[in-house]
């Protein structure tokens, strides 16, 4: 069988997903699984089923394999890239599995992104910011926290409550944005 | 009101004795927080001039400082190997990485008094590593410690941020945080239970992973497990410590659950395997390292398990740090050319000594 990937070398790594009466394949041969994994040679195979798993996770809005064969795709890179800033390339990014500076995370952001939101099921900072950021970028932050709290309150049904945050949302918004 | 007091008093003491049975099974607490400065490589990309002038700029950050007073400062590339491996041990750095030693530096502050030490490691994959370790479980507290540190370099030093990854740092895995919560977990009798593969399913399916204590290694020695947290961006700090805080108490449950139904269904088994350990530990002459631990950890949960007695309430993860071949080496002060059956016959003396109490 041919790897879904590259159809060029036979596959030897075969998924199979049952859910229900539906059922979901995919072939991939060790050369493309190499590539999309962000690990280095020693740490592919223990980490495989760990990173496959991730893709799989049950109340995962994307299980549906045609998202999974993007996020496949989408790392397997075309040209070997480097960083403007560091000088670091692609290729040594994926053997090593660290980034050479935080411009890094900017360049290759198709490429690192969809890794980053696979290992860390988010792209969302909800921790803590550095005392020395810019207003707007801590208001921001202050938003995202408030949405996510009117979520809540909506949830368990406290209108009330949830008026309120979206008035603080409001005028928090307005404070950055001037409208 | 006498009545009341007493059933205080017998509250703390059961709360005390809970807290100790914690902390045989949580043996060690490590917290790990990663910082890098804006506008600088990476330690990995950049090169030893560039990591040389970036160690001196910390060191002078913390020069005029009273919350350093206390802290030894180490040079790695000046270091011998064998204190190099005592010290990567002891503070968890991984050594593979360890080859370009330029501008790396260690900053160091052990207090005996509570077993906790701090560690602030320069260009080791970030340019900041902080890191506290407790003994016991001790999340909070660790927490506590390695924040008022980076509190003092946030004043001095900007980090490298970035709105939607959070604190950036050479490996995606440590992204947003960049907070890492690892306990070392004691689990004798859950690993070899039938519970183990949905314990491990649980632990993944939170977040968390798994895996030996011992890196590297793809077998399990002394029944040791490191436990950390998976996830670091799109989760708060608090978050993250609650969230460990209450898996490690579920460990602490699952293990005793598994420790008690043991003791009802097989006694004779458990009373057997702990006494052969404890001959073992008694009359052999020379212990390896894996061994000795594989004893060790067995007649730990004898005592855990009140089901020995003329051994010592020995600290077990002190004591498998103490019978490490560098720290036998280092402690005895004898050449690190030494052979094999010498350390493991020193080893087994200090094992006698600690452990036993009617030492020969």
């Amino acid at each position: 069988m041919k790897c879904d990937f590259c159809y060029k070398n036979e596959a030897t790594i075969h998924l199979i997903k049952i859910q229900g009466s539906n059922i979901e394949r995919i072939n991939i041969c060790r050369e493309c699984a190499r590539d999309f994994s962000f690990l280095n040679e020693e740490d592919f195979y223990n980490d495989l089923t760990k990173i496959f798993y991730k893709f799989y996770q049950p109340g995962d809005d994307g299980i549906r394999s045609g998202r999974n064969k993007k996020i496949l795709r989408n790392l397997s890179y075309g040209r070997n890239l480097k960083c403007s800033y560091c000088g670091m390339d692609l290729k040594t990014i994926k053997r090593t599995g660290k980034v050479g500076c935080g411009n890094c995370y900017s360049e290759f952001k198709d490429v690192l992104f969809p890794v980053i939101k696979s290992i860390q099921g988010s792209l969302e900072n909800k921790g803590k910011i550095p005392l020395n950021t810019s207003r707007k970028i801590r208001l921001e932050k202050s938003i995202r926290d408030l949405r996510c709290k009117l979520q809540n309150e909506i949830i368990i049904e406290n209108f009330e409550g949830a008026a309120k945050i979206r008035d603080r949302i409001k005028r928090l918004e307005k404070n950055i944005y001037g409208r | 009101m006498a009545g009341e007091n007493l059933y205080l008093m017998k509250n703390k003491t059961e709360q005390e004795k809970s807290a100790g049975n914690r902390n045989k099974i949580i043996l060690n607490t490590r917290i790990w927080l990663a910082r890098n400065l804006t506008n600088q490589k990476f330690a990995g990309a950049g090169s030893g001039r560039e990591r040389n002038a970036l160690l001196e700029e910390i060191k002078k950050s913390v020069s005029d400082t009273k919350i350093f007073k206390d802290f030894r400062y180490y040079k790695i590339g000046s270091l011998g190997k064998i204190q190099r491996d005592l010290l990567f041990k002891d503070y968890m750095i991984d050594a593979g990485v360890a080859n370009r030693m330029q501008g790396k530096g260690l900053f160091i502050r052990s207090r005996l008094s509570s077993g906790m030490s701090t560690a602030v490691i320069i260009n080791h994959e970030d340019h900041l590593g902080i890191q506290s370790t407790c003994p016991g479980l001790n999340i909070r507290k660790a927490y506590k410690e390695v924040t008022g540190i980076e509190k003092y370099f946030e004043k001095r030093l900007s980090f490298a941020f970035d709105s939607n990854l959070g604190y950036l740092t050479a490996s995606p895995f440590n992204l947003g945080t960049a907070l890492r919560i690892t306990v070392i977990a004691h689990l004798p009798i859950l690993i070899v239970g039938p519970g183990i593969a949905d314990f491990v399913k649980k632990i993944n399916s939170i977040g968390c992973q798994i895996n030996g204590y011992f890196v590297g290694r793809s077998e399990i020695i002394g029944n040791l497990f490191e436990i950390s947290n998976q996830v670091t961006l799109g989760k708060g700090e608090r978050d993250i410590v609650k969230e460990m805080q209450a898996i490690c108490l579920s460990i602490i449950e699952d293990e005793q659950n598994a420790r008690m139904q043991l003791k009802r269904n097989d006694l004779l088994g458990i009373e057997d395997n702990i006494y052969r350990s404890f001959g073992l530990l008694k009359y052999a002459k020379i212990l390896s390292y894996e061994e000795a631990l594989e004893l060790l950890s067995i007649l730990r949960l004898g005592l855990d398990l009140s089901i020995i007695d003329g051994v010592y309430d020995f600290d077990f993860f002190e004591l498998i740090n103490k019978i490490s071949n560098p720290r036998i080496i280092l402690d005895m002060e004898i050449s690190d050319e030494v052979n094999d059956d010498r350390l493991d016959s020193i080893r087994a003396g200090i094992i006698r000594k600690k452990v036993l109490k009617e030492a020969d």
